[in-house]
């Protein structure tokens, strides 16, 4: 099918102190603008999605994430939870499997956010409480904490330490796996640097192909982003990237030798 | 049931998505091309018969944008005064020219929905959207099946790949050329495609333009400028002008 | 002994008369809207050399009760707009949320091309202008600063019908009485706003908020005040009135020593 974008690895990584989220955006073509079309959006101040799949269907299914969140906002006052959203998301998704009057999603998509560990202010909130009394708060108790789902196209939905999807999901689990993402050691900063390094992996079987890594990050109050979705900062963008690129060129030398072998495996396989 | 499974249903429905592109892929050719000031659309009309009028190519949305369209043209007419609502919608309640990214995620979200749902069918048109904003000139490519790019420069209808190989030998030229080089590369890409009777005439070209405003103009951007009939004149002569001027294509920056 | 329980309790006919059912109508034009409940008083704001500064007590009340002393009224657009609410505060907190999704909408895309306070203006003075043809007017005067298009310092006042006015220093409520005289005093026309620098125009905010609690009953002298350059929005919520003398008072007629 030409009609649509099928490749790109997608991937989101649950750090101690938020999430990352990173995408491979395969470049199909001389005339695209270079660093435009963006393939993570923003849902709500909190909240990124990247998906992978059929393009057109992943916007509608950002689309329903944003109106989810402002709708949420519209009752609650708040910003949605991320696991609040990640079910909706599922129902929704779900439903399209129901019906013969529409079809399914052709999109396997991962959501990524903060729930925020502070009591913010609400939306239109004048003043700022009681100062003593009943109905204060625990001193010193924290929750809140980031949060990555994954929604597949039958609504099904986990919970992730590290989730991929796309084509080349198999060599980024692998990669994930490895990182010890239960122990909650990783911090944002190096989940960066890792999603880069899984991407630039993820690539290796398409390397014949162009691509640009495109990558956000929500971060915890205190960190880099203060609780809110952003791009991540083009040095740091870099950097990661640069970093990815010296390991796999290095990796390469060590199995220099080894290469023509390799080669000739891959093609009896 | 599986993903794999699920998918594949997904994509079944899609065969009709394919359906409209043929119908782009018919349409005659429009091309676009950005620099750093300017966006360009440029198309190609045809007449039904001899003695008819030409079908419309370049379509102003509003003072800031422009669209050019291959495909159903009573498609491409619903669409664009969808475009031309939400453009006043915007001036109107903010004051402020809507940024063209949006507008296009807004028809592609439109599309979309109509290669999901039973009982539609989707646009059988591809649009060329061409705009300003605050950050600069901006082109979209837009598809029937919703999807968009946002793209340096673009060629869809008949014969287009002719007019994409020349874009993509040219880019370097033209990203940084003047307003007036960069109408000539659209119609030179325009005239790749033709077959070898075909000329382009007044009668079957139309330019539109839009960019950022020079230095001490009156406001900051410069407005949608469509050329047709008797202006396309001087366009036309640049053309000849650029090709005779030495080998295709080399003579740009020596040239006016 | 009454027989029919819903009479119980009432007033007998015999004696007060029959009821007047016109009391309690509930058919006729719903008249709770066109009033403020909740209320702020004055905001103030003047413009100058790169940029806007603008101010307001903390102040909402209730008729003549100060109901609330730590409300902030003073609310921030996109680190680059500060709208200055005054009137009713329920009116201020919904027309914030509508400010805060429109917020997170124009963060949808990553491009640039955020609303400007120009556009916020006009966004307001619509929404205000809809709601009074409804005959249900959002009960507020709003001041709106920030920068326009051109990059130049902008302030503008939209109120409950949908007017707007623009003035390079502005106040709205009491202050449109007693803190624009000090302002034009301060800052006449023909001083250019060139010339304006940002000490002045906090200091000159500073004064009319002094003023404006000495001669405004429904006022606070603690108060928000915010300052909008090229570099964001600078807002301190924790101000207070300082070096007060209240011995004018003693001038005034009912007030001190005088009773007569």
């Amino acid at each position: 099918m030409k009609a649509v974008e099928n490749g790109g690895t997608a991937i989101g990584i649950r750090c101690k102190d938020g999430v990352v989220l990173a995408v491979e955006k395969i470049i199909t073509s001389k005339l695209l603008k270079p660093g435009a079309n963006k393939k993570i959006a923003t849902v709500d101040r909190h909240v990124g999605i990247v998906s992978a799949g059929l393009v057109p269907d992943g916007r509608h299914f950002v689309s329903r994430a944003r109106d989810e969140a402002s709708s949420w906002r519209g009752i609650y006052k708040g910003p949605i939870p991320i696991s609040a959203l990640a079910n909706r998301l599922g129902s929704y998704v779900q439903a399209f499997t129901l019906y013969s009057s529409v079809r399914p999603f052709g999109v396997t998509a991962i959501v990524g956010g903060w729930d925020l560990e502070d009591e913010l202010a609400v939306d239109g909130q004048v003043g700022s409480g009681p100062k003593m009394g009943s109905g204060g708060k625990v001193e010193g108790a924290k929750s809140g904490g980031p949060g990555l789902y994954m929604i597949e196209p039958s609504g099904l939905y986990w919970g992730y330490y590290g989730a991929a999807t796309g084509k080349g999901r198999q060599a980024a689990k692998a990669e994930l796996e490895k990182l010890d993402l239960s122990s909650g050691n990783l911090s944002i900063f190096d989940g960066v640097k890792e999603a880069a390094r899984i991407i630039y992996i993820a690539h290796e079987d398409s390397k014949d192909k162009d691509f640009e890594l495109e990558m956000s990050w929500i971060s915890s109050l205190d960190g880099p982003t203060k609780g809110k979705h952003e791009e991540v900062p083009r040095e740091l963008l870099k950097e990661a990237e640069d970093a990815a690129r010296r390991e796999l060129e290095g990796e390469e030398e060590e199995e220099g030798p080894r290469e023509d072998v390799n080669e000739s495996e891959q093609m009896e396989e | 049931m599986t993903d794999s499974c699920l998918k594949q249903l997904a994509a079944r429905r899609i065969f009709q998505v394919e359906y409209a592109q043929e119908a782009v892929k018919q349409g005659s050719v429009v091309v676009g091309l950005v620099n750093k000031t300017h966006a360009v659309l440029v198309g190609l009309k045809r007449n039904a018969e001899e003695l008819s009028s030409y079908q419309k190519k370049v379509i102003e949305i509003d003072s800031h944008m422009g669209i050019a369209i291959a495909g159903l043209a009573s498609d491409a007419r619903v669409l664009s005064n969808y475009m031309k609502q939400q453009s006043l919608g915007s001036r109107m309640t903010y004051g402020r020219p809507i940024p063209p990214d949006r507008i296009v995620s807004q028809i592609a979200d439109r599309a979309q929905l109509n290669t999901q749902q039973y009982g539609k069918r989707p646009y059988g048109v591809g649009l060329l959207v061409a705009g300003v904003d605050e950050a600069g000139p901006h082109l979209f490519e837009f598809q029937p099946s919703g999807l968009t790019h946002e793209m340096l420069a673009c060629a869809i209808g008949a014969r287009s790949q002719m007019a994409r190989t020349y874009l993509e030998r040219n880019m370097d030229k033209f990203l940084n050329c003047s307003r007036d080089e960069l109408i000539t590369h659209g119609l030179r890409a325009l005239k790749e495609t033709l077959s070898q009777d075909k000329e382009l005439t007044i009668d079957n070209t139309s330019v539109g333009i839009v960019g950022l405003a020079g230095e001490g103009a009156k406001g900051k951007f410069e407005s949608f400028k469509l050329y047709e009939g008797q202006d396309t004149v001087p366009l036309l002569e640049a053309v000849e002008q650029s090709e005779s001027g030495g080998n295709a294509g080399e003579s740009m920056e020596v040239d006016s | 002994m009454n027989h029919l329980p819903e009479i119980w309790g009432r007033p007998r006919n015999d004696i007060y008369g029959s009821y007047n059912p016109s009391y309690l109508k509930t058919s006729g034009p719903i008249t709770h809207t066109s009033s403020p409940t909740v209320t702020g008083t004055s905001v103030v704001a003047v413009k100058f050399n790169g940029g806007v500064a603008i101010a307001a007590d903390k102040l909402a009340s209730y008729g003549s009760l100060a109901r609330f002393t730590d409300v902030k009224r003073l609310r921030v657009f996109a680190n680059s707009s500060v709208v200055g609410f005054g009137g009713d505060v329920s009116d201020m907190q919904y027309i914030d949320r509508l400010l805060e999704s429109i917020d997170i909408r124009e963060h949808y895309s990553t491009h640039g091309n955020m609303l400007n306070a120009k556009n916020l203006l006009t966004y307001l003075s619509k929404v205000f202008y809809k709601r009074r043809s409804q005959f249900n007017p959002l009960w507020n005067h709003v001041l709106v600063a920030g920068f326009d298009g051109n990059g130049a310092p902008f302030l503008s006042s939209a109120d409950l019908l949908g007017n707007t006015f623009s003035a390079p220093h502005m106040a709205t409520g009491f202050g449109a009485h007693l803190a624009v005289p000090i302002l034009r005093r301060l800052f006449p026309e023909e001083r250019p706003i060139e010339d304006i620098t940002k000490d002045n125009a906090v200091a000159a905010l500073q004064e009319c908020m002094k003023v404006l609690f000495y001669r405004d009953a429904r006022s606070l002298d603690e108060y928000s005040i915010a300052v909008i350059t090229k570099d964001g929005v600078e807002v301190k919520e924790d101000e207070k009135v300082q070096a007060q003398s209240w011995a004018f008072a003693e001038a005034i007629r009912g007030y001190g020593a005088q009773t007569a």
